[in-house]
């Protein structure tokens, strides 16, 4: 606070440097004048005195200082004075004025109120640039106390009570306060990024309103993320693909915050690959003293990572900023190269201590169901080393047959796996599958059997496939009678007709009306005990999902089922059935190495650039590859 | 690391006290603002990273298949695909 107050009213002095401010367009300096946020300096106590004596709340006064207050614009010749302005500083006095702090929620209101009026002068092309650091410093505070309330949500009940009440439409969305102050700071995003002024585009420079473009949308995102609404942020990259300077001209600060969300929304969409470029080069770019920021970084940077099937290095793990991860990721990722489907399904599943800082960081889901089937792959591999047919490796002129694993033997590991595991039942943690949830699935008859969940109520009844050549009986009758014999019907006239005795209104059942019983399964099991059994057809069909990923190379046998792996004698069969996940997968996606939301600066080499022309559709295969070191 | 490494560390996070709380445990979920508003290259985990390894920093493990026989699950894979062979 640089004001001086010497002589006069303090409120006075205050209007003299206000209008000296705006003369000299010195947004900063109006930023520091605006202050709102306790404790304030003396003399705004003093300020506030003087307003409530010389400008009452609702008195005809108030008009006075509005009149006041656009004597601080400039007038223009031209007309076009930047109106919003003055009613903008009306009410940063009032809310000086009125202010009650110890009622939040009537203070977020009025901060809300004073913000949009902030956001609405931002958006003058002349002056508005001006109240870009007093958009931002309002879009803080807010942001801060509406996340303050959400985290005690006691202060807010009685207005859950109000907005809920029995007249409210029960079908409409409620809006929490984050994110009515997200919608807010959004308008003030798209403020900057519209900026008419200098170059517009990935050409331009974070010029004029440009500079707060990502200080802005860093906060939104923030907001987005604390109210869970990541879909409201879609648009927001999307305009910033379309219409943002590169990033590269920001500050350091605002380049890795951006990158850090963007990163955790491509991961949140499913997007690992360009997530893990996009953290990586947060991390990468973030100071390297900035401890706590790196840990959340790094929280998600691995979780991709492992997705693509990258660990991360003890080197990693031991860094200051990793403290605590190697405990929480370290067993993942031994549990994976394991093999052993059901110990990864348990360590992870729902409601265990161990999965509670998962799901709280919103990477349980995503780690376990992307890292199961890497689970199987070295499942199968374990089995292909003990139990496969390796072939001749040594003689090169051989031509014996390749390398192949009968899958009766993967069959009988996963039997194993389940029988150790139920034994080991007594042990294991409850979880909403029921005791054992995975080991019994081999008892299963119908359905998977390596997958087991509770029965659905619905379908309690169903005890196996329907009896062929059933005939209407007493217990047809009573598990429909609600239908076959009701307590009262409709005629053909329409006319209602009472049937107190419970009579069949249509007659007999037809003796195939089991017909319409409710059926889950499409077969029948195979009752042929020579034939594969369903856990066969089962691993068949993981298996083919690993072929069909890349993940292991060869084909599947479907009589006599077996894994074979042929072109094996150069590599060896190992190398050759089972490829490297991370380059596997590093290999088809950086084919494209654009970030969705990341603006780069243009290339100079790539022609295709330049003779896009006004298209979007920026071929970027001859860029060199980003975040990649 | 050496000690006038460490000093200097040290020294260096005194300058910036919002980052030295270590809450590990209690970490909050919410991403800081950072107390400085730009930072040069040589400033950055990536210039840090390479000073003290030399270029290559090793990150990430690509190759993490299991080849240890010796292992316990191994061994006892091992063991139940030797019941299995023999029972055929």
């Amino acid at each position: 606070m640089t004001m001086s107050f010497q002589g006069g009213s303090v409120l006075d002095r205050f209007f003299t440097g206000l209008a000296e401010i705006v003369r000299n367009r010195d947004g900063a300096k109006l930023q520091d004048f605006l202050q709102i946020e306790p404790p304030l300096p003396d003399v705004y106590a003093q300020m506030v005195d003087e307003l409530r004596q010389q400008y009452p709340n609702g008195s005809p006064k108030e008009a006075d200082l509005l009149r006041r207050c656009e004597g601080l614009v400039p007038k223009s010749a031209g007309g076009s004075a930047w109106t919003a302005f003055p009613t903008f500083m009306k009410l940063y006095f009032s809310f000086l004025r009125d202010v009650n702090i110890e009622n939040l929620l009537e203070t977020y209101d009025m901060l809300k109120a004073l913000l949009n009026q902030c956001v609405i002068a931002l958006g003058d092309g002349q002056f508005g640039v001006v109240v870009l650091p007093t958009v931002l410093y309002l879009s803080k505070v807010l942001a801060k106390l509406a996340m303050g309330l959400d985290r005690r949500p006691e202060l807010v009940a009685h207005l859950l009570r109000i907005e809920g009440g029995p007249d409210q439409d029960e079908s409409t969305e409620k809006v929490t306060l984050v994110e009515k102050s997200a919608n807010v700071v959004r308008e003030a995003f798209i403020k900057c990024l519209t900026d008419r002024s200098g170059t517009p585009g990935v050409h331009g420079k974070p010029e004029g309103k440009r500079a707060g473009i990502y200080l802005m949308a860093n906060l939104c995102l923030k907001l987005l993320f604390q109210c869970g609404k990541l879909r409201n942020a879609e648009q927001m990259f999307a305009s910033i693909t379309a219409q943002s300077p590169p990033l590269k001209h920001f500050p350091a600060s605002q380049r890795v915050t951006y990158l850090y969300y963007l990163g955790r929304y491509l991961l949140s969409n499913n997007l690992f690959f360009p997530a893990q470029i996009a953290l990586q080069a947060a991390y990468d770019q973030c100071h390297r003293q900035a401890i706590n920021q790196k840990r959340l970084i790094l929280t998600y940077l691995i979780t991709c990572n492992i997705i693509l099937g990258r660990f991360p290095s003890m080197a990693l793990l031991q860094r200051p900023e990793s403290e605590g991860l190697a405990d929480k990721f370290v067993p993942v990722c031994q549990l994976i190269t394991r093999g052993d489907y059901i110990a990864f399904r348990e360590h992870l599943t729902t409601n265990s201590p161990t999965t509670e800082w998962f799901a709280r960081k919103g990477i349980l889901l995503p780690l376990r169901n992307r890292c199961e089937i890497f689970v199987w792959r070295s499942l199968a591999r374990k089995v292909f080393i003990h139990g496969g047919f390796h072939a001749d490796t040594q003689g090169q002129a051989q031509r014996g047959p390749p390398p192949f694993l009968y899958l009766s033997k993967l069959e009988a590991a996963v039997r194993w796996l389940q029988s150790r595991h139920s034994s080991q039942s007594s042990l294991s943690a409850v979880s909403p599958f029921g005791a054992t949830p995975n080991a019994s699935a081999d008892k299963s008859r119908f359905g998977s059997q390596t997958v087991s969940i509770g029965k659905d109520p619905d379908f309690y009844s169903l005890d196996g496939p329907p009896a062929a050549n059933g005939s209407p009986n007493i217990s047809l009758i009573s598990k429909y009678s609600d239908y076959l014999c009701p307590d009262g019907f409709f005629d053909a006239m329409g006319q209602w007709q009472s049937n107190p005795a419970r009579t069949l209104v249509d007659g007999t059942p037809n003796p195939d009306y089991s017909q319409y019983e409710i059926d889950p399964y499409a077969y029948e099991p195979d009752q042929d005990t020579n034939g594969p059994s369903p856990l066969m057809r089962e691993i068949e069909s993981i298996l083919a999902s690993l072929l069909t990923q890349g993940l292991m190379r060869g084909y599947l046998t479907h009589r006599n089922p077996r894994l074979a792996i042929p072109g094996a004698r150069l590599r060896g069969a190992l190398p050759t059935g089972f490829p490297n996940i991370w380059q596997t997968i590093h290999a088809r996606e950086s084919e494209d190495t654009g970030v969705p939301g990341w603006v780069q600066p243009p290339s100079t080499m790539a022609g295709s650039v330049a003779l896009g022309g006004g298209g979007r559709v920026v071929n970027l295969s001859g860029a060199r590859p980003v975040g990649v070191q | 690391m050496s000690n006038t490494q460490s000093q200097e560390k040290q020294a260096e996070a005194s300058q910036q006290p919002q980052q030295q709380k270590a809450t590990v445990l209690e970490e909050d979920d919410e991403f800081e603002d950072f107390p400085v508003d730009d930072w040069s290259e040589n400033e950055t985990e990536q210039a840090a990273g390479s000073a003290a390894n030399g270029n290559n920093v090793h990150l990430w493990e690509e190759s993490w298949d299991d080849d240890d026989a010796a292992e316990d699950f191994s061994k006892q894979l091992k063991e139940e695909l030797k019941k299995v062979e023999a029972s055929h």
